[in-house]
């Protein structure tokens, strides 16, 4: 019952890094897409 | 401990100091002191004696333990009774299990209340003071074992679960379920001494027990220890609750309010003097109130 | 305080103008038998009769609380969504007074009163469901005071939030009563009351996930994380930017005729910077999410119903609107952007629900379901709120431009 398993708590710290790669890179597209082009923005201000 | 020990040397020699000699051992409460119940569930024959006394103690629901027939159900605890007796059907045969509050070392509960309306006293039970509750049922989520009951059905509601019959122990008396019990199965004493005769008795019958003390970490340990002859899942245990003291739980958190309150407040009134220039509507203020004065009850 | 400053003059004459000003402004205006009056009154008047019920025969009687679940739709709905619902408040005091973005500035007071409102009607709502309201005061000057525990601090901060709130939203109070010495008092400490509150609601926004922090063997792994608190804080801005837009766009249609038009910031430019804003913390919360996913390998609990359930609430109420918010500022299309707050809102409720009520011991056998009382009550907690907001929206110069 008591019996000692390895337990790694830090398995999915790869996977982790991997979607916060992930997130910079959608997350500039994001930005980029919420920023209107430059000529347009007389207009959105 | 070598913290403890520590502290405990620099309490003594401080209050020595202080106080000419006058130690005052409440001070320094060991949790060895902790006094606890042992339930051996092999020895238990389900004749809910304590059952009867634990309700004749506390003026609470007496069972009719001959004719009821409770133990064909699953029961749990309630408002009207501090514990029952189940009984569970295992590779072991017929299991009788006593349940009630387990009186953990770090209790969730006194944790959880905002009035300190649950205590856990210095030498071990859990109680409850009505004077104090607001009735905000916190404790009874916190608790791993769902053991806090509430009367639902009264105006002026009070929490219900065993105070290990504070009381009675204060005379100088033993829990009125242990006193009750025919066979032995509960045994009252310290922590520390109950735990040794539980690992005593899985040494000389290792055949008849799970080489398991169910209470002696689980949640950071509990002053009700079982015994038992089947693992623990069998007999309505939750296996899952881990061995970290429930508390704990919420030390960050409560660890970080201070730091907010000190450094937010200080940031934004930072950040606010970096941006600089005038409050937003500073400028147009007074010539708004020249021409618009007396308030707006006039549309 | 403004009130003894004020009175120097002519205690007596300055009471009596105010009260009868006080009894003038207390009667209706417009027609009494408006569709909402007609909804409203029976409702508030059958919660009337439940709260009395409740505090004869206890909690039981109305509700469908039971030992195994000690909180439901009181705590889980008006608490613990209406005060994440109510963040807006902050969000916005923050950007204008903090940011000092003159752009925001003209839905401030209505926001704060909203948040004002939110609080003392939702957190409120705690003294119907606390068993023992009359012993309230004791976290505050009680004979025990729970420093250990979250629900202490969620106490403290609430009372003490709605103190900050009251003194943003004061100057208009004093403003509309006639107290010029007081307005400009309360406003000269607006900020230092703005950045309290900024403060208290990051803890308690927080500290109400933070509640559930204890019932970890209680609620389904998909929704309890240690990061509770953190989820809950990020959640809220965006719900209060949400919030914004839902009910400025409902107010801004009813109360058409008290609000002045603003030349510089068009009330469209203001719901898409909101709805920019919104997007931007969507996104970032529905990452947290996805962390929190892959750090406890939750993939292998999405193939059931409740993983079903999870997918619905953090693809369909959080991604979704997410993208929604994003896509109707850079198309300009309002619509879009008032079905994504919406959608927003319900996600927000979908959380809050899931957490403390819906997946709250989710192996139970028989789960909690909120009677109808519970649900009455609920209604009636949300038609007082707006009766007041209604008072005082067409009494005090809240559309004004605030100054």
């Amino acid at each position: 019952m008591d019996s000692f398993t390895y337990v790694n708590i830090f398995e999915t710290k790869g996977l982790e890094y991997l979607l916060l790669l992930c997130f910079w890179v959608l997350f500039v597209y994001l930005i980029r897409y919420l920023s209107p082009p430059s000529k347009n923005r007389k207009d959105w201000h | 401990m070598d913290r403890r020990g520590f502290l405990k040397t620099t309490l003594v020699a401080g209050s020595a100091a202080l106080a000419g000699g006058d130690l005052c051992a409440q001070e320094t409460r060991d949790p060895e002191e902790f006094v606890g119940i042992l339930v051996d569930t092999t020895r238990c024959i389900g004749c809910r004696a304590c059952e009867v006394a634990c309700g004749e103690t506390h003026d609470l629901f007496v069972p009719d333990v001959l004719n009821d027939g409770a133990l064909e159900e699953n029961r749990s605890t309630s408002d009207k009774q501090w514990m029952v007796v189940n009984k569970f059907e295992t590779e072991a045969g017929e299991v009788f299990v006593k349940r009630q509050c387990m009186h953990c070392y770090q209790a969730a509960c006194a944790s959880a209340c905002p009035t300190e309306a649950m205590e856990k006293t210095k030498n071990g039970p859990v109680t409850w003071h009505g004077n104090r509750c607001i009735g905000c049922r916190y404790c009874m989520a916190s608790c791993p074992f769902d053991m806090p009951k509430f009367e639902y059905g009264e105006w002026n509601p009070k929490i219900q679960k065993c105070t290990l019959c504070f009381e009675r122990l204060e005379a100088g008396q033993k829990p009125a379920c242990v006193a009750a019990c025919p066979t032995d199965a509960l045994m009252f004493g310290t922590r520390v001494k109950n735990l040794e005769i539980a690992r005593h008795r899985i040494y000389n019958h290792p055949d008849d027990y799970v080489h398991h003390i169910y209470g002696e970490h689980e949640v950071g340990g509990t002053g009700y220890i079982y015994l038992s002859a089947v693992p623990f899942e069998q007999l309505g245990f939750r296996t899952d609750l881990g061995t970290r003291p429930y508390p704990e739980y919420t030390k960050e958190f409560l660890y970080s309010v201070p730091m907010v309150l000190f450094g937010v407040p200080a940031f934004l009134l930072g950040l606010n003097a970096l941006i600089g220039g005038p409050q937003p509507g500073q400028e147009k203020t007074f010539e708004l109130e020249a021409g618009d004065d007396g308030g707006g009850d006039e549309r | 305080m403004g009130v003894v400053m004020n009175a120097n003059t002519a205690v007596s004459g300055e009471f009596s103008r105010f009260f009868h000003f006080l009894m003038q402004e207390m009667k209706p205006r417009g027609p009494w038998l408006t569709p909402f009056n007609v909804i409203s009154i029976p409702v508030i008047f059958t919660g009337v009769v439940i709260i009395v019920i409740r505090f004869i025969y206890g909690l039981g009687a109305v509700t469908n609380l039971s030992q195994d679940f000690p909180w439901g739709f009181w705590l889980g709905f008006d608490v613990i969504t209406g005060v994440a619902l109510a963040a807006g408040a902050y969000v916005i005091t923050f950007v204008v007074y903090v940011m000092k973005v003159e752009k925001y500035h003209s839905i401030v007071r209505i926001t704060v009163l909203n948040g004002l409102l939110a609080y003392i009607f939702y957190a409120g709502a705690l003294v119907f469901d606390i068993g023992r309201p009359w012993q309230a005061y004791n976290p505050y000057i009680g004979n025990k005071f729970g420093f250990s525990s979250v629900m202490f601090l969620i106490c403290w901060h609430f009372f003490l939030y709605m103190v900050a709130a009251f003194i943003e939203f004061s100057p208009v109070v004093a403003e509309w009563a006639g107290w010029e010495k007081a307005r400009k008092f309360l406003k000269s400490i607006t900020l230092a009351t703005v950045i309290l509150g900024i403060t208290l609601s990051i803890l308690h926004q927080s500290g109400l996930g933070a509640l559930f922090l204890m019932a970890k063997p209680k609620i389904h792994p998909l929704w309890w994380s240690e990061f509770i608190p953190v989820l809950f804080l990020v959640s809220s801005v965006y719900a209060g930017l949400a919030m914004i837009i839902f009910e400025s766009t409902i107010s801004h249609r009813v109360f058409r005729h008290l609000i002045p038009h603003d030349p510089k910031h068009s009330f469209d430019d203001i719901l898409f910077g909101l709805a920019k804003g919104a997007a931007i913390v969507m996104f970032v919360y529905y990452f947290f999410k996805a962390l929190l996913f892959i750090h406890g390998k939750q993939w292998s609990m999405v193939n059931d119903a409740w993983g079903y359930w999870f997918l619905v609430e953090v693809i369909g109420f959080v991604l979704i609107p997410g993208f929604m918010f994003a896509f109707g500022y850079r198309n300009r299309s309002l619509n879009i952007i008032k079905i994504a707050s919406v959608m927003a809102l319900l996600g927000i409720v979908l959380n809050r629900l899931n957490v403390s009520v819906i997946s709250f011991k989710w192996y139970a056998e028989v789960h909690y379901f909120p009677s109808w009382q519970e649900i009455v009550v609920t209604l009636m907690i949300i038609f007082t709120e707006i009766w007041i907001l209604r008072w005082v929206v067409t009494r005090m110069p809240v559309f004004k431009p605030a100054h």
